[in-house]
């Protein structure tokens, strides 16, 4: 599991890369919270195209981002989930919720 | 009906587990030669079922979880189990969204999500006793 960070302007940008489990989100939700307070940014993008793996833990994960950067008046989304990842938010009845970064 | 293959492994709770239970679940239906959709439809239930045990059977505690999984000719059958505190309202349980561990992201759709992607779902608890998850997932299309 790694995380890589960039930034667009005034929107961080987290390239997750490897598995997202219950195992794994703790920590990827740690350095996420970290770098999303350390930064002058508004927004952020996951960018989920290095992920391998996702079940509701990965779920629970965009949620909470979303909560966060909402508290800031930011907004997150999603760039490049796979078939499967969509899939997950779909049975999940995040789709709707959850914005796609084109 | 007898299966044709039958594999049955037992692990401590460890999260570090997750990825290894989902991995010999989705080898062992490899045999089948199914599509790469129900592969990873049977990784993620078996993550979700597996997740549940670790979480809400054992908590902080330490315990077993056995996965077996059963191959017929046309579907496989795997079931999760623990000795752990078990379920005390598995109907509640089952409910989307529903969740006692919001505090871990926890978003209380693993059920809802083992149910979606594989083709049956029996939950069996007994509070103190432990829980028991068997799904069934079609290998070849109908």
């Amino acid at each position: 599991m790694d995380v890589r960070f960039s930034r667009e302007g005034n929107t961080l940008v987290v390239m997750i890369e490897g598995e997202i489990d219950h195992h794994t989100a703790s920590k990827v939700r740690e350095r996420i919270d970290s770098k999303f307070l350390m930064e002058p940014v508004k927004n952020m993008i996951l960018d989920l195209s290095g992920v391998t793996f996702m079940d509701s833990a990965g779920i629970g994960l965009i949620i909470g981002r979303k909560s966060r950067v909402s508290l800031v008046g930011g907004r997150l989304s999603l760039r490049n989930p796979n078939p499967d990842i969509r899939k997950l938010l779909r049975v999940s009845r995040m789709e709707e919720l959850i914005e796609l970064d084109a | 009906m007898q299966p044709i293959n039958r594999m049955k492994t037992e692990f401590l709770s460890k999260s570090a587990n997750e990825s290894f239970a989902r991995v010999v679940a989705a080898a062992f239906a490899a045999q089948a030669d199914p599509s790469i959709e129900v592969l990873a439809d049977i990784r993620t239930a078996v993550s979700e079922a597996v997740t549940n045990a670790i979480i809400h059977g054992y908590g902080d505690e330490e315990g077993i979880v056995v996965l077996s999984c059963d191959l017929y000719p046309d579907y496989i059958e795997i079931t999760v189990e623990d000795f752990g505190k078990g379920i005390e309202d598995v109907e509640k349980a089952r409910t989307p969204l529903y969740t006692t561990r919001p505090d871990l992201e926890r978003t209380g759709m693993g059920f809802t999500v083992m149910e979606t992607f594989m083709d049956s779902l029996e939950v069996e608890s007994e509070v103190g006793k432990g829980t028991k998850v068997r799904m069934t997932k079609w290998l070849k299309s109908r």
